[in-house]
């Protein structure tokens, strides 16, 4: 059984928290019942240095310690001005009310704690507990906000020794949870322990500055400079798109013209960037199937109107805030009707739902998922289909961001089963889904051992299910194909799947649905799915 | 001792209600937040798989119906049955539950109490040989309510300290206080239910006690069912410091959190309001958040250039 751990024990300096012991994690099924490497890396003596690992060996962000006391205290100075001003209503009016919330309301009955996928996976490593974020902070609140005596500390067990060690844990620990909200789910009293993550999250960023490089300087400061978090310009757009063109052409014999800045289209499509660069032929299948059903949509070039992501949402609300009116702004220089979001999860959640109050007036663009028009194109037959073309094991992964946290779960299915015969779902599925985990910005973070704890800890139990689902098929002779319609989603397949070596142990390709949809239109001569694309 | 368990009731009665009012209405009036619902959305009508009016085109021209009355049934539901902690801890399910069903029928048994007094003043006679039906009825019911919030919340407050020691993880999470609160509750109900099997079997006393509430004029009681009274007003005072709002406050959670669904609409109530927070001045400190500025100042400059220092 994995070490027990108590809230104490974050104030201790030195030495590593949490073991990720290979036996304690949730078994998996042959083949991947024996890994013959490490779950994951250690770091070198050199990296342990420069970056702090003592929660539990990995680096998402590795801050670096002080170098002295006075340094110290300014850390901790700063922290705790910044948790003050969570609770003001003009710095953090956006989450107030299910922050103080969970905070407040919480009983510790651990019911959430069987939801988490992280901490199931992890064998029930103590410090993954969803809990475990919100008790800390919970304890620092008490004695260092509300300076509530010893005795009531005493008798609420909430004391708690502040040093720069239990912040850099906790600066980390709030990287250890996908925000996938599997927990508050199960809270019968509303609690959102996810979004303690977040809001620990936000206090790093929105007060001192510390965030994974990924998601701010890389993510979303570089998408409101450049116009990508991909670092792709509007010029390499333009690049990627001819060559789009190109492959279009060549695979289906057909010229297709993307619309690109067509002033009062009817659709703004934006997608993730990252589809332009890792998986082209996700946009190739959405212009192939746009064009035949005769839709008048049209791409942006603007800053952010080109890249649908919005990191912000995990981390920081006025990263999130800018990338969001800079969308807005790319739609409205258009002069469309509406903006349409292409198959990634996240940018469904932060554009159509969260963003929905931070856009007013003239901002507030109507924005919709792009699944509804795929099912209509779909269903109604505008584009002849045939099904027979997909017929090979296909399943679906449920984006938490889409399914979860947005209600959209149905229009996926339909078209599956319309035009998959071999469709089967994971289980649990829907809005009970597993995450893939890579959520929260964990697929795009490459800091040193971090991908592998998130293939081999937050992605298990999502790998789990994707092997049961194939169950009948296990094998790499029968070809499967895991719609995963999210692009973050997929970043974590590509990586998970080449860590365990799923391709060729298995047989198993990921990819979006749109693919699959084109795949089956009956008047491309060859199919369109590769399975060389694993 | 009869005028003070009358003083002491009044107090309790009305420090319970102006606390849960005060916390209730602290917990309304937090400004709106950013959304952040969570499916299945019970006013949906696709609530049984989890949809939502995002899973049509062009969502905003189509009608948004919802079903208030399932919301507010099945948020109160849970307050009776708790089927996620049967469905995953059944054990502690076992006694929370019970623990739970004592503080809702204890209550429910004083207010049906109060209506007793009242049909009393009125000339109903409440008891088992009562002439009329309804004296006969109310007397069983009380009797019925009065009992089982005696028996259940004994049971469960024993069974809650058995389950918090026992249970590993919740014994890590566990407060002093818990404790203190079961020990506390369970002898408040234990002293009602010893009062009620040892020495006043029809509840009579309570209906006397009740009714020289209403009446002003000090009830002549048995010292124990005294005691457990004060005990009880103790009780009332004391609750609402504890996380027992969460009764009212989970639904408030659901109904303004996890489901609240509302988008926001040009020239909406909510936009205005909106449009006063997000011109409040924000003091955040990170080097891409520009000082002495307001929100929506922030949010619409780009935010760098940015000396943002990363660890790496
Ligand atoms: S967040 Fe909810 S489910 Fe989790 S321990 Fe707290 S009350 Fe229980
Ligand atoms: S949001 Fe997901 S990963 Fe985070 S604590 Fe909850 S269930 Fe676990
Ligand atoms: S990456 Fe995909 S599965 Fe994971 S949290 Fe995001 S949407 Fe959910």
């Amino acid at each position: 059984m994995n070490k027990i751990i108590h809230i104490e024990d974050f104030s201790r300096s030195g030495g590593q928290l949490a073991q990720i012991d290979p036996a304690e994690l949730m078994p998996l099924p042959p083949p991947y019942d024996k890994m013959s490497k490490p779950p994951i890396r250690q770091l070198t003596d050199e990296q342990r240095k420069r970056m702090d690992a003592s929660l539990d060996g990995v680096v998402a962000i590795g801050l670096t310690p002080p170098a002295n006391p006075e340094e110290e205290k300014a850390f901790i100075d700063k922290f705790l001005a910044g948790l003050e001003k969570l609770f003001t209503i003009e710095n953090n009016w956006t989450f107030l009310q299910p922050l103080v919330h969970t905070l407040d309301y919480c009983v510790k009955c651990q019911i959430c704690s069987d939801a988490c996928p992280t901490y199931l996976a992890s064998g029930r490593q103590e410090i993954y507990r969803p809990t475990m974020r919100a008790e800390i902070l919970r304890r620092i609140i008490s004695k260092y906000i509300k300076k509530e005596n010893s005795l009531v500390r005493k008798f609420k067990a909430s004391d708690i020794d502040l040093n720069w060690q239990t912040l850099a844990r906790l600066a980390e620990l709030a990287y250890r949870c996908t925000l996938c909200r599997r927990c508050a789910q199960v809270c019968l009293i509303g609690c959102d322990n996810a979004l303690i993550s977040r809001e620990i999250r936000k206090i790093f960023s929105q007060q001192m500055g510390i965030a994974p490089k990924e998601l701010h300087e890389k993510g979303a400061v570089q998408q409101l400079k450049v116009g990508s978090s991909t670092g792709m310009t509007p010029a390499a757009l333009m690049n990627i798109i001819e060559f789009i063109e190109e492959e279009i052409e060549e695979k289906t014999g057909r010229k297709i013209k993307i619309p690109v800045d067509k002033k009062g289209a009817d659709m703004l499509l934006i997608h993730n960037a990252g589809e332009f660069l890792a998986w082209p032929e996700n946009l190739e299948a959405f212009a192939i199937l746009l064009d035949a059903a005769g839709v008048d949509w049209t791409l942006s070039t603007e800053i952010a109107g080109y890249d649908s992501v919005n990191y912000g949402v995990w981390y920081d609300d006025f990263q999130f805030s800018r990338v969001a009116i800079r969308q807005s702004l790319a739609a409205k220089s258009l002069g469309v009707r509406k903006i349409s979001l292409g198959e990634c999860g996240h940018a469904h959640k932060a554009g159509i739902v969260v963003a929905d109050r931070v856009l007013t007036g003239d901002l507030n663009i109507p924005r919709e998922s792009i699944l509804p028009l795929l099912e209509e194109i779909v269903i109604s037959g505008r584009v002849k289909l045939d099904p027979s073309r997909n017929n090979f094991p296909v399943t679906l992964h449920d984006p938490c961001n889409m399914v979860r946290l947005m209600g959209i779960v149905a229009p996926q299915r339909r078209i599956l089963k319309k035009i998959c015969p071999q469709f089967r779902e994971m289980t649990p599925h829907g809005v009970e889904n597993y995450c893939c985990g890579g959520g929260s910005g964990f697929a795009i973070m490459q800091s040193t051992n971090f991908p592998d704890w998130r293939s081999a800890v937050s992605g298990r139990m999502k790998f789990k299910q994707i092997l049961d689902a194939f169950h009948d098929v296990p094998g790499p002779e029968v070809k499967k194909y895991l719609c995963a319609p999210c692009s973050n989603c997929k970043g974590q397949f590509r990586d998970m799947f080449e860590y365990y070596g799923v391709w060729e142990k298995s047989g198993i390709l990921y990819g979006g649905l749109v693919e699959l949809i084109v795949n089956a239109m009956v008047d491309l001569k060859k199919p369109f799915i590769q399975w060389e694309w694993h | 001792m009869g005028t003070l368990i009358i003083v002491l009731t009044y107090i309790a009665y009305v420090c319970i209600v102006a606390v849960y009012t005060f916390k209730v209405v602290g917990w309304l009036r937090l400004p709106p937040h950013i959304r952040w619902d969570l499916y299945p959305v019970i006013h949906e009508e696709n609530y049984r798989y989890g949809g939502s009016y995002y899973e049509q085109q062009e969502w905003w021209t189509k009608p948004r119906p919802k079903n208030r009355w399932r919301s507010i049934m099945y948020s109160l539901k849970d307050n009776f049955y708790m089927g996620e902690y049967y469905k995953r801890n059944p054990l502690y399910w076992l006694f929370l539950l019970p623990w739970h069903l004592g503080f809702i029928f204890i209550i429910t048994f004083h207010i049906l109490c109060f209506f007793a007094a009242v049909s009393m003043v009125a000339g109903l006679e409440i008891s088992a040989a009562s002439a009329s039906s309804a004296g006969k009825s109310f007397y069983y019911i009380l009797l019925a309510t009065g009992g089982f919030a005696f028996l259940t919340g004994t049971f469960g407050s024993i069974g809650m300290i058995f389950i918090r020691l026992a249970d590993r993880s919740l014994r890590m999470y566990s407060m002093p206080m818990n404790f203190f609160n079961y020990f506390f509750f369970l002898i408040v109900y234990g002293s009602g239910l010893f009062a009620w099997l040892a020495l006043d079997p029809t509840l009579v006393e309570y209906r006397a006690y009740w009714l020289g509430l209403i009446t002003l004029s000090p009830p002549v009681l048995h010292p124990m069912t005294v005691l457990h009274i004060i005990l009880f007003d103790i009780f009332l005072i004391y609750l609402p410091f504890t996380r027992s709002t969460h009764y009212i406050t989970r639904i408030l959670a659901y109904f303004y959190i996890r489901w609240d669904d509302e988008p926001n609409q040009r020239g909406s109530k909510m936009e205005k309001q909106l449009n006063d927070l997000l011109g409040q001045k924000v003091s955040w400190e990170g080097s891409h958040i520009a000082k002495g500025k307001s929100w929506v100042e922030v949010a619409t400059e780009p935010g760098f250039p940015d000396t943002k220092k990363d660890s790496k």
